[in-house]
C-alpha cells in the first residue's frame, strides 16, 4: 500500500434524529437540517471559530436555489466563515462519497481537517413545472417585443401548469427503485421471512443501541424529536407480516411479492456530520480518533436492459475493496451494508455466497462465502432509522467508527470494518475503515 | 440595565390568562374614548406589571421567524421571537386606559436584549412586562418597556427594554435628555415614526462602503406581521399607513433589526446583547443598504441606511450590535 503523508482519521459524528417524510421536520429545510447537524457537531468538539480544510456536503433531492447548500449552512454556523466547502452528489452514496473525498485530500496532505456532511428532505423535496412551461417562460423572457412575448405565452396549456414532482424511479426502466429490487430479491429467492427477520433486527438492534446511551455522543435532537422517529422497538414478526407487499406486485416476472412498507425504508428527512482529521489536527485540538479511512471502492452495474440488479453494485465494490487490501470477507469484524430495502442486504449476501455469481460475475475462483450475521448492522441501520438518502453514509460511518473503536479498546486488537451502500442509477461505494486506538 | 424580575414594594403584578391578541389592543388603543383619558396634569406610568405566566415558545413560529429572517430554523431560539412573544404583554399594558400616551404615536427610539441562556423552541416561560423611567425628552417624554422572560425556576433567561418617544406636550421641566444631546439618535424615529423629518441639528450621516443590501416589497410588513402577529397599520400597506399620517408602509424596526441579528450570524449557545437604535423608518418598498463589521471576536456592528438622492443626504435607519459573553 501507497504511504500517504497522513492517515484521515474519523474523529467523531453528529446527526440530528432521522424523521419520517411528512413529520416532525415538514416545513424543515435541507438547509435547516444541515446546519442543525454541523451547529450540533461545532458544539459537541469546540469548533467554534475553527478554519477547517474543507466541508463536503451534498443532498439527493436538492432545490435548484441550493446550489450552494452546504456553503449556506456553514455560514450559519459558529464555525470560520473562511472555511472552503464543496457540494457533491452520488445519490443514496453522497455522504459516503464526501467521507471518501475528505479522506483523499487528507492522506494527500491538502487539507488537516474536514467534516463530511449530508441531508435529505423527502418533505420538502422540489416540485418543479413541466419541461414545456419551462421552455416557453423562457422564450417569453428572450422575447423582445410585446405581441412576441403574448405569442409565446400563448402556448400554455392547462396541462403544462401541472407542478412536477422528483420522479420516484429509474428514468431509464420506468420502474421505481422499490420494483427493480423486487426483481432482484426473485432472482436470489429472498424469502418474506428473512427479510422481515432483517428488519426485526434492524429495529431492536437500534432500539438496544439508544437504550445503552450509544447514540448519546452521535446524535443531537432537533424539533422536538429525539430518537429515530422511524423506530419501533416493540415490532414483532407477527405485525411485520400482516404488512401488504407493495414494490413488485404488478412485476409479472415476481411471483409472489414480498417486499413491505415493514422490509423496506420508508422515505425520511435528516441530516448528519462526521468530522475528520490527520493525527496531528487531531492531536493539536485534544480529539480521540476513533477510526482510519483505509480505502474505498466504487463500482456500477448495467441494470438498464436487466444485466444486473439496479442495487447490486455493492456485491462488486466490496470484493474489489478487499482484494486491494489483501482480506477477504472473514477478516472484517463489523459489516455495516445499508438496508435500502431488507432484500438489498439480503441479495448481497446470497451473490457473495454463490460460487457461480463469485465465477462468472466477479472472475473469481469460488464464493467470497458468508458472513458471521451477528457482525451485521449491529447497532441498527436503515429499516429502523429511515433512510433520508444523503444523510445514511454519514450516519453509518459515524456509526461503525465509534463501534470499531469502542471494541479495539475492549478487545486489545485492531478492528476492521466494511461499510457498503448502493445507490440509484446501479451504483454503489465501499469503504474499508480500522480502529484507531490510543 | 436592570434584570431584576422581583416585585419591587408596591408593584402590582397582574396576571393574564394568555398572551393578548394584537388586533384586540390596536382596536382598543383606536377607540376614541380612548383619547380621553390623558389630561394635562404631570404624566405617570402605570406602576402595575402585566404578567403571563407558561407560554410555550411556539416550534412553528420560531421557525417561521428564522425563514423570515433568512435563517436557518434552530432549535435555539432568535431573541427576535422572544420580543414577539412578549410584545403583546407590553402593548396590552400601554393600551391601559390609565397609560399616559396614545399607543400608536409612540417612536421606537432603541431596543436593548440582554440574554443570559440559550431558549430552545418547545420551552415553557414565563412573560413578565413593566414600564419604567420616564424621562423628559427634547420633543416630548421617553419611557422604557421592560420585558423579563423567566425559565421554569424562575431564571431570568433575558431581559428586553425598549425605549419609546410619546412625543409632544409638555416635556416636563425642559430639560435636554441623553438623547437629545445626541441628536443623530432623536431624528424621526424607526419604528412608529412620523414620516416627517425633524428640523433638529442632525449630524450629517456618513455612509460607510456598504456590504449588502437589502430589495424590501411592499409586503414586507405583511409578511413580518403574519410571523410576528403585530398588526399595526403603519406597516401593513400604503392605506393603512396613510390612515396615520405616513405617505407609505415602513418596515417594523424589529424586522430590521431581527434581520440584521440574523444576519450577524451569532453563536446562539452563548449569552448575549442586542443593541439596536433606531433612526430614519425604512419605507415601503425600499432599499436598505447595509454594513457588517466584526468587532473583535465576540461582536457583530451593523448599520443600515437609505441611499441618498439628488441633493439628499443618506439616511441612517437603524443600528444593531450584537455580542457574545463568556
Amino acid at each position: 500500500m501507497t504511504d500517504f503523508p497522513s492517515d484521515a482519521l474519523i474523529l467523531g459524528g453528529n446527526r440530528i434524529p432521522f424523521a419520517r417524510a411528512g413529520g416532525p421536520y415538514a416545513g424543515i429545510s435541507n438547509q435547516d437540517m444541515l446546519t442543525a447537524a454541523l451547529d450540533g457537531l461545532v458544539a459537541r468538539f469546540g469548533l467554534q471559530g475553527e478554519k477547517l480544510g474543507e466541508i463536503a456536503g451534498g443532498a439527493v433531492l436538492k432545490l435548484a436555489g441550493d446550489l450552494n447548500l452546504t456553503r449556506e449552512s456553514a455560514l450559519s454556523t459558529p464555525l470560520d466563515p473562511r472555511t472552503p466547502t464543496i457540494d457533491m452528489s452520488r445519490a443514496c452514496a453522497t455522504s459516503l462519497e464526501t467521507v471518501v473525498h475528505l479522506s483523499n485530500r487528507i492522506q494527500l496532505g491538502q487539507i488537516d481537517s474536514g467534516i463530511a456532511c449530508g441531508v435529505d428532505s423527502a418533505s420538502d423535496s422540489p416540485i418543479e413545472v413541466t419541461p414545456r412551461l419551462r421552455r416557453i417562460l423562457h422564450r417569453a423572457f428572450a422575447a423582445k417585443t410585446g405581441m412576441q412575448r403574448v405569442k409565446a405565452l400563448s402556448a400554455i396549456r392547462p396541462a403544462d401548469l401541472a407542478p412536477v414532482p422528483p420522479r420516484n424511479g429509474e428514468p431509464r426502466t420506468g420502474l421505481s427503485m422499490g420494483e427493480h429490487q423486487a426483481l432482484t430479491a426473485t432472482q436470489w429467492a429472498i424469502t418474506r421471512q428473512a427479510q422481515d427477520e432483517l428488519a426485526l433486527a434492524s429495529h431492536q438492534k437500534l432500539a438496544a443501541a439508544y437504550d445503552a446511551g450509544f447514540f448519546d455522543d452521535l446524535v443531537t435532537g432537533y424539533r422536538g424529536l429525539s430518537r429515530d422517529q422511524n423506530l419501533r422497538p416493540d415490532s414483532t414478526l407477527e405485525k411485520l407480516g400482516t404488512l401488504k407487499p407493495v414494490f413488485g406486485v404488478k412485476s409479472p416476472q415476481v411471483e409472489e411479492p414480498t417486499m413491505t412498507a415493514g422490509n423496506s425504508t420508508p422515505l425520511s428527512d435528516g441530516a448528519s456530520s462526521v468530522l475528520m482529521g490527520s493525527a496531528e489536527w487531531a492531536d493539536r485540538h485534544g480529539l480521540t480518533p476513533l477510526a482510519r479511512v483505509v480505502d474505498a471502492r466504487n463500482a456500477a452495474v448495467d441494470f438498464a436492459h436487466g444485466d444486473e440488479g439496479l442495487l447490486m453494485a455493492p456485491a462488486y465494490a466490496v470484493p474489489e475493496l478487499l482484494d486491494a487490501q489483501g482480506l477477504t470477507l472473514q477478516d472484517l469484524d463489523f459489516y455495516e451494508i445499508h438496508e435500502a430495502f431488507a432484500s438489498t442486504v439480503l441479495s448481497t449476501l446470497a451473490a457473495w455466497e454463490s460460487d457461480e455469481f463469485c465465477r462468472t460475475r466477479l472472475g473469481r475462483g469460488g464464493a467470497l462465502g458468508s458472513i458471521d450475521r451477528s457482525k451485521l448492522n449491529v447497532a441498527g441501520s436503515s429499516l429502523a432509522a429511515g433512510h433520508p438518502f444523503a444523510a445514511t453514509g454519514g450516519r453509518l460511518v459515524a456509526t461503525l467508527s465509534k463501534l470499531l473503536h469502542e471494541r479495539a479498546r475492549e478487545t486489545g486488537r485492531v478492528q476492521r470494518g466494511l461499510i457498503s451502500v448502493c445507490a440509484a442509477a446501479g451504483q454503489g461505494t465501499a469503504v474499508l475503515l480500522e480502529s484507531v486506538t490510543d | 440595565m436592570q434584570t431584576g424580575s422581583e416585585v419591587t414594594p408596591g408593584e402590582q403584578m397582574k396576571d393574564l390568562s394568555d398572551v393578548p391578541s394584537f388586533p384586540a389592543i390596536y382596536a382598543a388603543a383606536l377607540d376614541p374614548r380612548s383619547s380621553g383619558r390623558r389630561g394635562s396634569k404631570e404624566p405617570v406610568l402605570p406602576s402595575i406589571g402585566y404578567r403571563v405566566r407558561q407560554v410555550r415558545i411556539d416550534a412553528e413560529r420560531a421557525r417561521d421567524f428564522d425563514h423570515l429572517m433568512g435563517g436557518p430554523a434552530t432549535d435555539l431560539v432568535h431573541p427576535g421571537v422572544l420580543h414577539v412573544l412578549a410584545f403583546p404583554v407590553s402593548l396590552a399594558l400601554m393600551a391601559r386606559r390609565d397609560f399616559p400616551f396614545a399607543l400608536l404615536g409612540l417612536v421606537h427610539l432603541r431596543n436593548q436584549v440582554l440574554q443570559h441562556r440559550p431558549v430552545r423552541v418547545g420551552e415553557l416561560v414565563d412573560v413578565e412586562c413593566r414600564v419604567r423611567d420616564l424621562q423628559p425628552h427634547r420633543k416630548g417624554r421617553t419611557f422604557e418597556a421592560v420585558s423579563t422572560i423567566l425559565g421554569e425556576d424562575g431564571e431570568i433567561i433575558a431581559t428586553d427594554v425598549s425605549t419609546y418617544l410619546a412625543k409632544g406636550g409638555d416635556s416636563g421641566n425642559g430639560e435636554p435628555s441623553a438623547e437629545s444631546s445626541d441628536g443623530a439618535r432623536t431624528s424621526a424615529g424607526g419604528d412608529s415614526a412620523s414620516a416627517r423629518s425633524s428640523r433638529s441639528t442632525r449630524r450629517a450621516f456618513e455612509a460607510p462602503r456598504p456590504t449588502g443590501r437589502w430589495k424590501l416589497g411592499a409586503d414586507t410588513g405583511r409578511r413580518y406581521a403574519a410571523v410576528a402577529g403585530d398588526v399595526n397599520p403603519i406597516h401593513l400597506s400604503a392605506l393603512s399607513a396613510k390612515a396615520f399620517g405616513f405617505p407609505r408602509a415602513i418596515a417594523h424596526g424589529m424586522y430590521t433589526a431581527s434581520r440584521a441579528f440574523t444576519e450577524s450570524r451569532v453563536d446562539l449557545s452563548r449569552p448575549l446583547r442586542w443593541d439596536v437604535t433606531f433612526d430614519a423608518p425604512v419605507t415601503l418598498p425600499g432599499t436598505v443598504l447595509l454594513a457588517y463589521e466584526e468587532r473583535g471576536t465576540h461582536g457583530v456592528h451593523c448599520v443600515g441606511w437609505r441611499a441618498g438622492s439628488g441633493d439628499k443626504g443618506p439616511r441612517r435607519c437603524f443600528e444593531v450590535e450584537v455580542t457574545t459573553l463568556g
